[in-house]
């Protein structure tokens, strides 16, 4: 996408003997002083700069192509420079006719707060350090807010390494920047909980190491002996049932489809080498394969949690409008390869509710991914809010075939599918919304016709029950 | 024994004597000479027609730059010297003679490009073989109509400076509009010099009109930007998105602008590639930026001009992810690659290493 400035008339700047910009439009001006340079003072935009000496050199009329960054895009210009006189010190002027605008070409790259909000969704939590491993941000799982004593302390000051892995092998791994998977280290402070964590090298815009990012999933404690002799009290993962599945099944799936997919993503990435691009592919279904599998067994989870006498889940204070901009962000790019369109409310606003905010945020998300899982591609899919009889709502509208109204209560079974079959969904999505929409105090409704699309709506209590 | 004397007529042999003492100056050359062409260090096969074409257009450049010089210095700075006079008027210029051999147009910036003219120019005549010239010319003519008028202006502009450059079929002539204003620069300093040695006209007045033969050169106007400038319109407006560059639909200069732009590289680059063995690199290039294969067929069949053949499988085999690893490297600026090459081969021995 271009952010295109048609240019009515050529941009203008002039430039004196020295390199000196000594007067210029104001977008080329605008685009010197963001560029670090100061009023009167050399012309920093480099690329232009050189045209001008070299311009200036030959003593000749150039007329090219010239490349300039700013904050958060790519410019492309066609410059002409002109000799006002024959005298050599006179000013060289600079005529840009063409000025193209391109934003970033960061689409690869993942907004840091949106990889944190999947962290959030999973129950994971995240560490990002510096390139000497001292921690920048750390988001733990069962905190609501990041933890500040940690910031600017070593990683190694925090957590102790677990044998079997040693202190030695981590370093080393990180001195060469390989990413570290299934790292087992527990906190020293405080409830001395266990994690694992996997991580990745991060490297900056020049090329350099710029430290690690780190997923820290809570470790189970059924599986480590270690936890058991300390007596130290299973964290996170909540929803995990003393069950079969949830105790036993859950974690044991859950392990060997982490490192599965983690390796499938490494070699989908070419993070070791070089690699066939048909082969990178085949690794990308695996992951692909894998999450799906993953998300199953969360599901699995979820449901026999849910199930459970004792579950309940937490009141917080959450906002509705931001937890449908956290949910959107997440689907953002399944939405973009349908060429669907999303429309939210304005980031401005603010709608109060009370509820459970990985819960609420799980719903949305179970909405709007089905909602862009049956909508036709190129369609709109809309969130609006609402207060309504102290209740806080939010909608999600799609364009899709709709539900008839003899199925509008079904889809709320388990494993109800309606028939449908391969599109990657269990048939316990919604059921699970819905059982945690009530454990909050709320509802989760259908509003639909056959062929007319499907609005569903998420009530939650505006303010906590005293 | 006596020593024998051999009387010689100095007047009736001067010539021969003169030429036999240039003779002995050079013979330290013979060699190297040569040795170069004994053991060319790249694949590239130069035949006699592009040596000729070289030369005849390395003799119409600096033909046209002394041509402008003389003017300028009698027309505008009113200089009246007679040898100056008829060379602007069109005499044969004769710097060339007396630069020729002195070392001054051998550096490595003219010769490039006189490399990269004669490919073109090879290139051309490949194309006129399987299309007409009055089709090349009409392959501009879409653009005229195009929506955005910048788009249709610059169209227009490269369709005029094309109609004020092209020869005969089969001449290779410099314009000196087209020529480069490195290659300007580069000619018009030996060029003046050789024209005050030749006249023993004061160089100051000579230097005055090499500044504003200079001074007045308008790189814009050249056929090379005009095309740049239209490839980089036409892929910033997207109309032209879906149609895949081809030296058939869009001219040899706007194709070889076209996958510059595309790939990154400089047409100077693309336009090298095509003389090079199979021409193995702009496959690796066309491979890169994902031109579909029978496009690529296509357009390896109209460059080439032995009977080498591009199949679909070599074509599909080739990897794209290091065609565009490969591409990149390319793109990088020549010192650098240039200063890569030199550590990382063996010259440096250990100490290298």
């Amino acid at each position: 996408m271009t952010t295109a400035r048609k240019l009515t008339e050529p941009v203008m700047g002039q430039v004196d003997a020295d390199g000196l910009l000594l007067s210029a439009d104001p977008l080329l001006m605008q685009l010197h002083l963001r560029c670090g340079g100061a009023e009167g003072g050399p012309l920093a935009v480099p690329e232009l700069a050189e045209l001008c000496r070299l311009s200036r050199r030959l003593g000749m009329n150039l007329s090219r192509p010239v490349q300039a960054s700013d904050d958060d895009c790519r410019i492309e210009m066609w410059v002409e420079t002109r000799f006002t006189s024959s005298e050599k010190q006179q000013p060289l002027s600079l005529s840009i006719i063409d000025w193209k605008e391109y934003p970033d070409d960061d689409s690869d790259k993942m907004d840091p707060a949106r990889e944190r909000d999947f962290d959030r969704l999973e129950g994971r939590g995240a560490i990002r350090t510096d390139a000497a491993l001292r921690i920048i941000v750390q988001q733990m799982p069962g905190e609501s807010a990041q933890n500040a004593d940690a910031v600017g302390q070593s990683l190694l000051d925090i957590y102790d390494v677990i044998p079997p892995s040693a202190h030695a092998r981590l370093l080393e791994a990180v001195a060469e920047r390989q990413p570290i998977r299934n790292q087992r280290m527990r906190a020293k402070i405080g409830a001395q909980r266990l994690f694992m964590l996997h991580g990745y090298p991060l490297i900056d815009k020049l090329g350099l190491f710029a430290g690690y990012r780190f997923t820290a999933m809570p470790d189970d404690p059924a599986s480590d002996p270690e936890a058991g002799e300390n007596d130290i009290k299973p964290v996170g993962r909540k929803l995990i049932s003393d069950s079969l599945f949830g105790l036993q099944l859950g974690p044991a799936l859950r392990q060997p489809l982490g490192k599965i997919i983690a390796n499938a993503e490494t070699i989908s990435a070419k993070l070791e080498g070089p690699l066939r691009g048909d082969y990178a592919s085949y690794a990308k279904d695996i992951a692909s394969a894998g999450r799906h599998l993953l998300d199953l067994v969360n599901d699995l989870s979820d449901l026999e949690a849910i199930e459970r006498p004792e579950f309940t889940v937490a009141g917080d204070d959450i906002d509705l409008v931001d937890l449908a901009h956290r949910a959107a962000g997440l689907l953002a790019v399944k939405a973009a390869d349908h060429q669907i369109r999303m429309e939210l409310p304005d980031e401005g606003e603010k709608l109060p509710a009370s509820g459970e905010f990985r819960r609420s945020l799980q719903i949305l998300v179970n909405l709007i991914g089905n909602a862009i899982r049956y909508s036709p591609d190129g369609s709109a899919i809309k969130l609006c809010v609402s207060v309504e009889d102290g209740f806080s709502r939010i909608s999600v509208t799609d364009q899709g075939d709709g539900i008839a109204e003899d199925d509008q209560e079904r889809i709320f079974e388990k494993f109800e599918r309606l028939g449908r079959s391969g599109d990657g969904g269990s048939g316990l999505g919604l059921f699970i919304s819905r059982r945690l929409a009530r454990a909050m105090g709320g509802s989760l409704t259908v509003d639909s016709a056959a062929g007319e699309g499907s609005t569903f709506t998420l009530s939650l209590p505006t303010q906590k029950k005293p | 024994m006596a020593e024998q004397v051999f009387p010689m007529d100095r007047t009736k042999h001067v010539d021969i004597i003169r030429h036999a003492s240039a003779m002995a100056d050079k013979a330290a050359f013979v060699a190297d000479d040569f040795a170069r062409a004994l053991f060319p260090r790249t694949d590239v096969v130069f035949n006699d027609r592009m040596r000729s074409n070289a030369r005849q257009y390395l003799r119409s450049a600096v033909g046209s730059v002394e041509t402008r010089i003389c003017q300028i210095a009698t027309r505008d700075l009113g200089v009246t010297h007679e040898k100056l006079l008829s060379i602007g008027e069109g005499a044969d210029g004769q710097s060339f003679a007396v630069l020729e051999h002195s070392g001054l147009l051998n550096t490595v910036e003219i010769v490039q490009h006189l490399f990269v003219k004669t490919q073109q120019s090879e290139l051309a005549a490949r194309l006129l073989q399987k299309i007409s010239q009055q089709d090349l010319e009409s392959t501009l003519t879409r653009h005229l109509d195009d929506e955005d008028p910048v788009v249709a202006e610059a169209a227009m502009g490269l369709l005029v400076a094309q109609s004020k450059t092209t020869g005969a079929t089969g001449e290779i002539a410099a314009s000196l509009a087209d020529l480069p204003p490195e290659i300007v620069f580069a000619f018009a300093w030996p060029v003046t010099a050789a024209l005050a040695r030749l006249t023993g006209f004061p160089g100051q007045q000579l230097q005055q009109a090499a500044e504003r033969l200079l001074a007045a050169h308008d790189e814009s106007n050249g056929v090379a930007r005009k095309a740049e400038r239209l490839a980089q319109l036409l892929d910033q407006s997207g109309t032209d998105k879906d149609c895949v560059p081809h030296p058939m639909r869009d001219g040899l200069t706007l194709f070889v602008a076209r996958l510059a732009r595309q790939s990154g590289l400089s047409t100077d680059q693309i336009i090298t590639f095509t003389a090079e063995p199979n021409m193995a690199r702009l496959v690796v290039v066309m491979r890169a930026i994902n031109i579909p294969v029978q496009d690529a067929l296509s357009i390896f069949a109209a460059l080439d001009g032995g009977d080498h053949i591009l199949t679909a499988a070599t074509y599909g085999e080739t990897d794209r992810d290091r065609s565009r690893a490969l591409v990149s490297r390319w793109a990088s600026p020549s010192a650098y690659r240039n200063a890569e090459r030199i550590l990382s081969s063996d010259l440096l021995g250990d100490q290298g290493k």
